[in-house]
């Protein structure tokens, strides 16, 4: 038991370390995707939320200053390019309607560690570098950020990453069916950006939907870590998300092994 | 004897989509579609003993693939068993699929963007192998196939043959007690495919493994395999050695005719591809 543990940690460390490998052959696309679109984001954000409070002429919205909603655009920008999982996901369609997945399935592995490993192998790569754009921005704008926070937040979010990838395993393993689930990607990804928070706070949101919104595990994605990091909300938030999330992990992995295990028995091997 | 593999009645029947050509069809095939049912595979029955070499042939879509995959754990069967090593393939266990390999000659199987060596150290991680010896190992095989020069250079940027040379090197690092090759010399040229065919007869002498060969070079098979396996619309049709089966051809041509292996087989894919 203990040695197959071992030899379970010291094969997903070498999964995660062939993301970061791989991430790092290519310079050029690794610091557009590590610095120039989390800045390119940054400053998309920013420049929306002047807008509103310039176009508003107020000094609060919902009680919080401009400061506060340039913080949490900073942040839910940096954390929103965490927790979304479109080229992992591409990947996992990609591997299972080309045919490619053939080389992971004959050998002693399985596809969820193997595409989970990766990914968070590639979110450390490139969060270690990306970091250092909303740090750099909150000591030059002197935006409100509880620092000391951070480790919590960060912890919520990568247990988050388990919920976001037993998700991209659902859309994936439906390629077994239908090949093409690509746009099934962008739609949800789509619906995320609203119920992760990233588009706005999600405490702006009218009842009842607010509430509904925020009980969802989704809200652990942006609302609750920026909240938190940023005062809006306290600790008891947070072990309400790492519950949701919980149940959420429960809930989608049940389906996906299902869904996994009749697209095998419909699998073709496709190709060759 | 004892049987390594063994199936009976295996069939495997694939469902496909029908569209007639143009937009009007596509429209139609859109609210409703029309499918066929082919029968890849059809109640195959075999026993296949420890360290032989049987080379699988039939003409194209005779189910050679769909065999291979089904016995690598790849394709799940429409009804019938298989038995791999005692396991169950379709089940995809851990210990089964540490002991078997599929090289699939027209898909890579290792890492495109990183290099062989990085691709031998994640599969040592895979496999559960001491990484000091799985390295030497490498260097072992890479030198019996003359590419060691090539072994840090990303997969990417290496010619079709040095590619296949490297997926047989990491086919071969875990030393598989059984080993599907599905067209391993396919697009390569006389020189490269006499080396691989060299090579893989050195490692059947030294290793001894269990090895299932489909190929559409006769050479191949006439230099590798000692059992013949012939498969024709999906159903085993022979099964035996490569001289009886010459031998029985022989004595069924008319008299004073005499072929050779390669002619047999070649006469045997004309005749499938009429009757098709």
């Amino acid at each position: 038991m203990k040695k197959s543990f071992v030899v379970f940690w010291k094969r997903n460390l070498a999964f995660a370390k062939l993301a970061i490998v791989s991430n790092l052959e290519y310079r050029l696309n690794y610091f557009v995707d590590a610095v120039l679109q989390p800045t390119l984001t940054t400053g998309i954000e920013f420049l929306l939320w002047f807008a509103v409070f310039r176009g508003a002429q107020a000094t609060e919205i919902a009680g919080f200053t401009r400061e506060y909603y340039l913080s949490y655009a900073l942040w839910a920008a940096f954390f929103a390019r965490i927790c979304t999982s479109w080229m992992y996901e591409t990947r996992m369609i990609a591997e299972i309607d080309t045919g490619t997945i053939n080389g992971l399935l004959t050998r002693p592995m399985s596809f969820y560690e193997y595409y989970f490993s990766q990914l968070m192998g590639y979110k450390f790569i490139t969060t270690v570098v990306s970091i250092t754009i909303p740090l750099m921005a909150i000591f030059l704008f002197k935006l409100p950020t509880k620092l000391e926070r951070l480790p919590l937040a960060f912890a919520l979010e990568f247990y988050y990453l388990i919920l976001v990838h037993s998700i991209s395993f659902i859309i994936a393993s439906s390629a077994f069916y239908l090949n093409k689930v690509y746009s099934f990607t962008n739609a949800k990804n789509l619906v995320l950006w609203l119920l992760t928070g990233e588009l706005l706070p999600l405490d702006l949101i009218p009842e009842p939907y607010r509430h509904i919104v925020i009980s969802m595990p989704f809200s652990a994605g942006v609302f609750t870590p920026v909240g938190y990091l940023t005062g809006r909300l306290e600790i008891t938030a947070i072990w309400e998300s790492f519950i949701s999330v919980t149940i959420g992990i429960v809930a989608v992995n049940c389906i996906g092994v299902l869904i996994w295990k009749q697209g095998l028995k419909a699998y073709a091997g496709t190709g060759a | 004897m004892s049987f390594v593999i063994e199936t009976k009645d295996l069939t495997r029947v694939y469902q496909t989509y029908q569209k007639p050509e143009g937009i009007l069809n596509s429209l139609k095939g859109f609210f409703h579609r029309k499918y066929n049912y082919k029968i890849a595979l059809d109640k195959a029955t075999l026993k296949i003993g420890s360290g032989q070499i049987i080379g699988l042939v039939g003409a194209n879509g005779a189910g050679k693939t769909t065999l291979l995959k089904i016995l690598s754990g790849l394709v799940t069967p429409s009804s019938g068993t298989a038995s791999v090593l005692g396991f169950k393939p379709s089940e995809r266990k851990n210990e089964f699929l540490r002991q078997i390999s599929i090289l699939l000659g027209q898909k890579n199987q290792l890492w495109w963007d990183i290099s062989p060596m990085d691709s031998f150290a994640l599969l040592a991680r895979i496999y559960d192998l001491n990484p000091d010896a799985a390295r030497k190992r490498v260097h072992d095989l890479a030198e019996m196939l003359k590419c060691s020069h090539v072994l840090q250079t990303q997969l990417r940027r290496l010619s079709l043959g040095e590619r296949m040379k490297m997926e047989i090197i990491g086919a071969l690092l875990h030393e598989p007690k059984i080993l599907f090759l599905d067209e391993p010399t396919i697009g390569l040229d006389i020189v490269a495919q006499e080396t691989i065919r060299e090579f893989l007869a050195q490692y059947v002498k030294e290793k001894s493994p269990t090895i299932i060969l489909t190929s559409h070079y006769m050479d191949d098979i006439a230099k590798l395999a000692d059992t013949l396996l012939l498969i024709s619309k999906g159903h085993i049709v022979y099964q035996g050695t490569l001289k009886e089966f010459v031998a029985k051809a022989n004595t069924e041509m008319a008299e004073n005719e005499e072929v050779n292996f390669e002619e047999v087989i070649r006469r045997f894919l004309e005749t499938e591809s009429r009757l098709c």
